[in-house]
């Protein structure tokens, strides 16, 4: 694939990475072929590669690959301590631990079969998988562009991750300051007892700077909202109960499975559905427009679009050859590779090209400097104070 | 501190439009929608953190790959809805920058933790606020602390929504304990709150977990179907196995917390709260009872701290 022009830097929407990521983690989910997951893992990780900067959340990938790991160690020790009999040739004979009564059906130890542990390590590599997606979303994606680009709905709940975010730095440095004061008057900056009388000027410091905050927030027009008719205030009420009400309805069909079909999977997605209208119309009350959006334009799409189509592949993999995907591991040599769940797979390659490289930090990023008080939420400006008191 | 304030106002009465109601303190107003959906959320939650217990064997639920999926995607979405009903009941700026602050400080404490076997910083924090703020704020500062946290670690998984709901319980519990204890007696009924709390949240994030971490092979494994009690022992086995070493520590520790600190940390929460009381109606009513709070609290209003003891 050849660019025609060389494309300007910039940083694709954090949104897009995400939906590209868990397109990704649902063709993994689905399957247990380890040619499809071992595939998986080298897309996501040559487009992390690719198309990560030198931020700090960008070396999570390799942090949740680790942990993909850890999981795939304790699922397998847990077959082996654990397995209960199954089918296979014996590996190993462990003596079986005799266990009181309350624990019945628990067996501990036993012997260990080929089959079960292989069905333990795919389906621990499955989920090693997933997670190296979520992963690669959360080392290509910046976290506080995403906090920006959150539904209008959550304003004021985002301005207050936001201050969270610029905030928690400052804290650090606001307890060396008070140790190096406890310091230099002799007294003991050290042990269980200096953590008390530490910990608490640095928590009266922080609750002083959330009141001139406030303060200053309030008088600029923070936390207003503009005036919201009460049509508008019922509406959002009604769709919020229902929405929840149809959620929890229809979980309890899904669960029950004996109940009328309609009353699972249909109920469930019209609550989905009518809470997301909830959100929208709890949105219409926040009138202000966005500082810098972040643009969506074809490379947005082009990632997405791999990430579904990696999905669909998956998923129109089970319907067609659903033995493929979650196959009887032993011998390995007869394993298949379903193409149709490669080939969405493998198209999941293309943002490692298709989308523009990330802008490299040499200009360095404007700090959310928690002291600038006055400006408590950079990414977004207030256009509307229209309710003000009095 | 309770939940019993004046619910409901702005929805009700359409002249606090114009002028809204004064409060004494940087807390959620609960209206009855909100607490409804507060409910509802929880309920759903619930499910979400139960299923392997509740699902029948021919539920569409009962195979172990989709349904942790389905909740790691639902909850965000329902705890987005839950969030923004309550930003609606009342999210002034103050309750903002307390939030903001307090979700940081509690960010901040996250990775002490980390070291430590069992030691989990956040929840002398969060019962200790949700106690001082009420169960809304409670509510609203679990969920945020976490989900800050991750993304000053970059950890978000699939594992944040259920910690966040977990915390936000933790919170919302603590302010719905009695409010008129004081003293020693709050501490004691504190601190035992907090190791239940501790420990529950322990429990029910392992059940969240559940099926995730052991499959569906084992003999500790979940059985879709199987009597409540069955299950129940199965997961007791596999909480003795992976983390009851690490819960009860961190009962243990987290209740120490409240008892060591939970004095004057409470001291500096309700003071932060009462100084936060700058917003008052004004009104120029003669006859409107709200005036006489209004004055009772003006001087106070944004007063500069003087004396106060910054060390030691």
């Amino acid at each position: 694939m050849t660019l025609r022009r060389p494309v300007a830097p910039r940083a694709l929407h954090p949104g897009a990475w995400w939906l590209w990521a868990l397109g990704l983690a649902t063709a993994a989910s689905r399957t247990t072929n380890p040619w499809l997951l071992l595939l998986i893992l080298a897309v996501a990780g040559h487009v992390v590669t690719a198309r990560r900067t030198d931020a700090p959340w960008a070396r999570s990938f390799a942090v949740f690959l680790k942990l993909g790991l850890v999981v795939l160690a304790i699922r397998v020790v847990g077959q082996t301590l654990f397995g209960a009999a199954a089918s296979g040739n014996v590996l190993l004979d462990l003596p079986e631990l005799p266990l009181p009564a309350w624990a019945a059906g628990v067996t501990l130890g036993g012997p260990i079969t080929d089959a079960a542990l292989a069905a333990a390590l795919l389906d621990g590599l499955r989920l090693a998988t997933v997670l190296a997606c979520i992963g690669a979303a959360n080392a290509l994606a910046n976290p506080r562009r995403l906090l920006a680009s959150a539904p209008a709905a959550l304003y004021e709940v985002g301005v207050a991750v936001v201050v969270a975010l610029s905030f928690a730095p400052s804290l650090v440095t606001g307890v060396q300051r008070i140790r190096a004061a406890r310091r230099l008057r002799g007294r003991p900056d050290r042990g269980l007892r200096s953590i008390v009388s530490v910990a608490m000027p640095v928590l009266e410091d922080a609750l002083e700077r959330s009141l001139a905050l406030a303060a200053a927030m309030d008088s600029r027009g923070y936390g207003r909202r503009a005036g919201v008719s009460r049509a508008v205030r019922r509406r959002t009420a009604v769709l919020t109960l229902a929405g929840l009400g149809g959620v929890l309805v229809g979980l309890y069909g899904l669960l029950d499975g004996t109940g009328p079909p309609w009353l699972g999977v249909p109920v469930l997605l019209g609550g989905i559905l009518v809470a997301m209208l909830a959100l929208r119309s709890a949105g219409t009350g926040v009138v202000r427009t966005r500082y810098r959006p972040d643009p969506w334009a074809g490379p947005e799409w082009l990632t997405v679009g791999t990430g579904v189509l990696a999905a669909a592949g998956g998923v129109v993999t089970t319907v067609t050859a659903p033995g493929a995907l979650l196959p009887d591991p032993l011998p390995l040599t007869a394993v298949p590779l379903p193409v149709m769940a490669a080939t969405g797979i493998l198209l999941a390659l293309l943002p490692a090209w298709g989308t523009p490289p990330p802008p490299a930090l040499a200009s360095t990023p404007r700090r959310d400097d928690a002291s600038r008080t006055h400006r408590p939420a950079p990414s977004t400006s207030t256009s509307n104070s229209s309710e003000v008191a009095a | 501190m309770s939940a019993s304030l004046p619910t409901g106002r702005a929805e009700r009465d359409p002249a606090s439009q114009a002028v809204r109601p004064a409060r004494t303190r940087a807390q959620l107003l609960l209206g009855p929608r909100t607490v409804i959906a507060l409910l509802l959320v929880s309920a759903v939650g619930f499910v979400a953190f139960t299923w392997p217990l509740l699902a029948s064997p021919d539920s569409g639920l009962a195979h172990a790959s989709d349904a942790p999926l389905l909740f790691a995607l639902l909850l965000p979405l329902l705890l987005a809805v839950v969030l923004a009903q309550l930003a609606e009941g009342g999210m002034d700026a103050k309750t903002v920058a307390m939030l903001g602050v307090l979700a940081a400080v509690g960010a901040a404490l996250r990775p002490l933790g980390t070291g430590v076997a069992g030691f989990e910083p956040v929840f002398f924090l969060l019962v200790l606020a949700g106690r001082a703020y009420g169960p809304g704020f409670g509510f609203v500062l679990g969920a945020l602390t976490l989900f800050s946290s991750a993304l000053l670690t970059a950890g978000v998984g699939p594992w944040l929504p259920f910690q966040m709901l977990g915390a936000a319980w933790v919170g919302a519990g603590a302010g719905l304990l009695p409010g008129r204890l004081r003293g020693a007696g709050e501490l004691a009924v504190l601190a035992g709150y907090a190791a239940v709390a501790g420990l529950a949240y322990g429990l029910l994030l392992n059940l969240s977990f559940w099926p995730f971490a052991i499959g569906t092979g084992s003999s500790i494994s979940f059985v879709a179907g199987d009597p409540l009690v069955d299950n129940l022992g199965r997961f007791l086995a596999f909480t003795l196995v992976t983390s009851l070493g690490f819960d009860i520590p961190r009962a243990v520790v987290t209740a120490a917390l409240v008892l060591l600190t939970g004095r004057p940390i409470l001291r500096a929460l309700r003071r932060a709260g009462r100084r936060a009381a700058f917003d008052v109606a004004i009104n120029f009513s003669p006859t409107d009872d709200r005036t006489s709070s209004a004055e009772a609290t003006a001087p106070h209003a944004g007063a500069p701290a003087h004396g106060e003891p910054r060390d030691g």
